[in-house]
């Protein structure tokens, strides 16, 4: 029991970061229908980015991590415009062709510059263990968790009470009706992305201390986050954190019960599972 | 053939012939692998074509039946069945699995669809990665269907020969009733089934037939290669790049696939030699500029290029009328 | 507008296939030495350690004057990390490229795959660092190896655990790929052999954030010794879950690579929880061969890393064609292969270099263990320099 306990634990703990990199992906693929297969790449660079600063600058990543969001912010709306935009209303075809290609500059670019080699970041924090009776906790976990937590009330209720938020999910529910309303399709739409971005890069910085760091680290992510949004259900942001956390406690018990090496198919047959029953994923309302 | 003009056929002959020919003064064998890979590809676009392109199904987990094609070889060869039977007992387990997963996949529409084949091929890897009947991740050596100093010309003749079969096949499609029911199923599904069409068996069929291709050419490629590992003929991007080349060459066409092939693998072992590392941020710089200016794929952007304003739809030639456009607007394009 | 779009298609096709057709021929004034590894893909940073440990030999020969009064350029050809691959750049380098010896791949699977092509054009290859067991299976005479196999890590492993305290059971820990798939079975293999019961033999997905539910198994299987094969820096995370998971068997040993890489029992690396785990390892810095130092002070002034023993042995492998050339006094690729048969490299920064009748370096394998945040030579007695700490203490005692 304890160790069903226990490892129900630590799945949320992970679950917490596969929820911000699903809630990233959310965003853009659920609310925006973007098919984008960069995601993991803009994972990366935000993982790039914070132990960019710890390395040179000593900056912990648990603060760093809030600089690599604001970066991946800018980037994503300056890649909206330039790369996006074009593709935006056309063929879900077009969307994977272009982010994949983009994914491709981004992992090869961060080879190029950073080298092949892997890094890690080793901070005090991640050694510790909060020990409560038999349970353990690691209380570098626990604060990504707790981040994690935040950022997530924070969006929520930014999109359902903030007017950007509201015109977001206008947008989402109806394009053409939309911009009679007086919303600036195209600048909400922009703003949508880079916020998606820049959850992405809020999640490759609390995921760096866990991890560790290499040019191809973002490419499991982007399918993993797929995965996780089409399972929480489409166009909803709640569902996809819900279904992060989900898979965190899947893959865990499936680690503990069958085999580590089993957890991945869990994962994708969850996933097969969910599609062919409720196609609009666990939460979602849309039709599939 | 009904409906194909003379000078048609003569041309496909000439350039299959030309093909066939070139083993004659091409001895260089790393040419002759290049040329296989990108003949091979081509059958592989062009059996992509069927569910991805007429059907408009945008499949990324085709290297699923590739996989088990090449895993089916391996496997069957080794029971003791001889090797040309388990290249068609493979395809026929390829087939078979398209008809499960099918069942399963074709209920979903649109980006689920296209997540769900990704996990089902993802799914395939896994196994093949955690099973010891495929070797696990230490993989199996495949047996060699031609030997003997100068088999690569072989496999290069037979890549040509599954390649003019898959065009072949995609001709009769692109011209059949069952092809127009698919294409219709590609502009509206809603409709096609509104006017009878059972768009589920359609879409199943064509991704049975698919999958036998696609085997096919799973098995020839892990037999001219000897070894195979699941991170060689279970992996993703290989369902991706297959894609991409349809989608690129231009989907739904009959030269799409063939040019696409042509283009990007050539292209790829050439940024592979001239640029060393850097050859995948070429690579994609190319993917995003293809994407960015010739959004109809090449044979698109070739089309418009010789487009007269006053044609009507050409449905005799070798193109299919209504041939995928890309950008997705969903009515059929008028040439 | 048919038949334009037909032209037009062939036109393109035939570009696009002249266009591969034309390569660089290359010179004939300098000695070309065709190198296979992985600059792309899942394993590009071994294909970079491999990259820069050549570059030091070929800086090194071409300073001392070159081979056979020209400098040596290295033609490298990327596999992607994949095995088709790795078998088109033979074809690349030997028909189009026309070298006459080539060193490769990194890894264990495009290794194995590369052995027809090579034995069929007669080409000699000389594998820096493939160690899974079935690549000397073929026996072919063109192949050589430099460094030492899964089996005699395993087997080197459980000699230094008779002699140290004979413990009676054993699980085994491998991450899911070629590497650990391998290295498990040779373990699992000398294990049985020595009469070691395996408690637990876990598979786990690598690069994971999360392997607790795994060390859990494990705990519950109580083994007095843990083998690890693992690579890449799931070494740290594991090391530090197991502390987490409050996991104490008496050794914890391992199969090389993530428990033997540089930073390993550094602040960068897994730090304090790095302490007393032991590992094979073909190669460290501070090992008594003549060159081991050097090499280590000039790769970290030029990459600004220490080297793990896989760029020593890229190193190694140009030394020996390198003098395997000198020696035959010929670039031919026959006279090459008689070179290398009886080459006698008494002192390398590698140890000393021969070649049996199946082409295997008799590499020694050492055992290291980590004390005070070094890697310090335990087994076997000739190379220690320190004496085994048995057992690891409690991780609540550290």
């Amino acid at each position: 029991m304890i160790a069903f306990l226990q490892a129900c634990a630590n799945g949320l703990l992970t679950g917490a970061l596969y929820a911000l990199i699903g809630m990233g992906l959310a965003l853009i693929f659920g609310v925006q229908r973007i098919v984008n297969f960069a995601h993991g790449a803009f994972l990366m660079v935000g993982m790039y980015a914070t132990f960019l600063l710890f390395d040179k600058l000593n900056i912990n990543p648990y603060y760093g991590f809030m600089a690599a969001g604001v970066l991946l912010f800018t980037f994503g709306y300056l890649l909206y415009w330039v790369l996006i935009k074009p593709v935006q209303n056309k063929s879900p075809f077009m969307q994977i062709l272009m982010t994949t290609g983009i994914a491709l500059i981004l992992t090869d670019g961060a080879q190029l510059i950073f080298g092949a080699d892997y890094h890690q970041t080793n901070i005090e924090l991640i050694n510790r263990t909060l020990r409560y009776g038999p349970f353990s906790l690691n209380a570098a976990s626990l604060l990504s968790f707790g981040i994690a937590g935040v950022l997530i009330v924070a969006l929520t209720m930014f999109v359902r009470r903030n007017l950007t938020g509201q015109a977001l999910r206008a947008i989402a529910q109806n394009p053409e009706v939309a911009p009679l309303m007086g919303i600036n399709v195209l600048r909400i739409q922009g703003l949508s992305f880079a916020l998606g971005t820049g959850l992405a890069g809020l999640a490759g910085g609390l995921l760096l201390p866990a991890l560790y760091l290499f040019p191809g680290v973002g490419e499991d992510y982007t399918t993993k986050a797929f995965v996780i949004v089409v399972l929480g259900g489409m166009g909803s942001i709640e569902g996809a954190a819900l279904g992060g956390l989900l898979l965190g406690v899947a893959e865990s018990l499936t680690s503990l019960y069958v085999g580590n090496q089993w957890a991945l198919v869990v994962d994708f047959a969850l996933f097969l599972l969910v599609l062919s029953f409720k196609p609009s994923g666990i939460f979602g309302r849309q039709r599939a | 053939m009904k409906g194909l003009r003379s000078w048609q056929l003569w041309a496909v002959l000439g350039i299959a012939a030309a093909c066939a020919s070139v083993p004659l003064y091409v001895r260089n064998d790393y040419l002759l692998q290049v040329l296989f890979r990108i003949a091979l590809f081509s059958a592989l676009g062009l059996a992509w074509n069927l569910v991805g392109g007429y059907a408009g199904q945008l499949s990324l987990g085709h290297v699923a039946f590739f996989g088990v094609g090449a895993y089916g070889l391996a496997i069957f060869t080794d029971l003791g069945v001889p090797r040309w039977i388990s290249m068609l007992l493979a395809a026929g387990a390829a087939t078979l699995l398209a008809a499960i997963i099918g069942r399963i996949v074709f209920r979903l529409r649109g980006p689920y669809f296209t997540l769900a084949t990704i996990a089902a091929g993802e799914v395939l890897r896994l196994m093949a990665t955690n099973l010891k009947i495929t070797g696990g991740a230490i993989g199996l050596t495949t047996p060699a269907l031609f030997s003997g100093q100068l088999f690569w010309k072989w496999f290069y003749l037979a890549a040509i020969g599954l390649a003019l079969i898959t065009l072949i096949i995609n001709y009769r499609v692109s011209r059949s009733r069952f092809g127009y029911y698919l294409m219709a199923i590609r502009e509206d599904e809603e409709t096609a089934r509104a006017v009878g069409i059972d768009s589920l068996r359609c879409k199943l069929q064509s991704l049975l037939l698919s999958a036998f291709l696609t085997a096919l050419a799973g098995a020839l490629y892990g037999s001219a290669f000897q070894f195979i590992i699941p991170d060689s003929v279970l992996a993703l991007d290989t369902s991706v790049q297959i894609a991409i080349i349809t989608m690129l060459g231009g989907a739904g066409t009959l030269l799409g696939p063939v040019i696409g092939a042509v283009v990007l693998l050539s292209a790829s072992e050439l940024f592979k030699n001239q640029f060393k590392e850097s050859h995948l941020l070429i690579y994609g710089i190319l993917i995003v500029a293809v994407v960015l200016f010739m959004p109809e794929g090449i044979v698109g952007a070739l089309q418009h290029l010789f487009r007269r304003r006053t044609k009507p739809p050409d449905v005799a030639a070798g193109i299919a009328p209504g041939g995928r456009d890309l950008s997705g607007s969903g009515t059929p394009r008028r040439s | 507008m048919r038949r334009k779009t037909a032209l037009a298609s062939q036109a393109v096709f035939l570009c696009a296939l002249l266009a591969t057709g034309c390569q660089n021929k290359g010179g004939g004034d300098t000695v070309r030495i065709g190198v296979i590894t992985s600059l792309t893909g899942s394993l590009a940073a071994f294909g970079e350690a491999h990259k820069n440990g050549y570059a030091i030999a070929r800086d090194e020969i071409n300073a001392k004057g070159g081979l056979l009064g020209k400098k040596v350029e290295l033609d490298i050809y990327d596999d992607q990390s994949k095995p088709d691959q790795a078998v088109q750049g033979v074809s690349k380098l030997v028909d189009q490229d026309h070298v006459t010896i080539i060193l490769g791949s990194y890894s264990s699977e495009n290794t194995k795959a590369i052995l027809p092509a090579v034995t069929q054009r007669q080409i000699p290859l000389i594998m820096p660092t493939a160690t899974a067991d079935n690549v000397m299976e073929s026996k072919s005479p063109w192949v050589f190896r430099i460094c030492a196999g899964a089996n005699d890590y395993a087997r080197t492993t459980i000699a230094f655990l008779k002699d140290a305290g004979a413990p009676k059971t054993m699980a085994i820990i491998y991450e899911n790929t070629n590497f650990g798939q391998s290295n498990m079975k040779s373990m699992t293999a000398a294990a049985k052999q020595a009469g070691i019961d395996l408690v637990a033999v876990e598979s786990y997905e690598a690069k994971s954030p999360d392997y607790k539910a795994v060390l859990q198994r494990v705990k519950k299987a109580n083994p007095e010794v843990i083998y690890f094969c693992s690579y890449l820096l799931d070494a740290t995370t594991l090391m530090r879950q197991a502390r987490e998971m409050d996991l104490n068997p008496k050794y914890y040993t391992s199969a090389g690579t993530g428990f033997a890489a540089a930073e390993f029992p550094t602040e960068k690396g897994a730090g304090k929880n790095a302490e007393y785990t032991f590992s094979v390892s073909q190669w460290l810095a501070e090992a008594k061969w003549a060159g081991s130092k050097e090499f280590d002070a000039e790769y970290f002034k030029r990459f600004n890393s220490h080297p793990a023993y896989h760029a020593m042995e890229a190193y190694s492998a140009l030394r020996v064609a390198a003098q395997a050339i000198s020696d035959a006094k010929s670039a031919e690729s026959d006279k090459i292969r008689d070179a290398i048969k009886n080459l006698n490299m008494d002192m390398t920064p590698f140890g000393p270099i021969r070649f049996d009748a199946i082409g295997q370096n008799q590499h020694p394998v050492l055992i290291t263990q980590v004390q005070g945040g070094k890697y310090r030579v335990v087994y076997p007695a000739e190379a220690a320099d320190s004496k085994a700490i048995i057992p690891a203490p409690r991780w609540s005692q550290r």
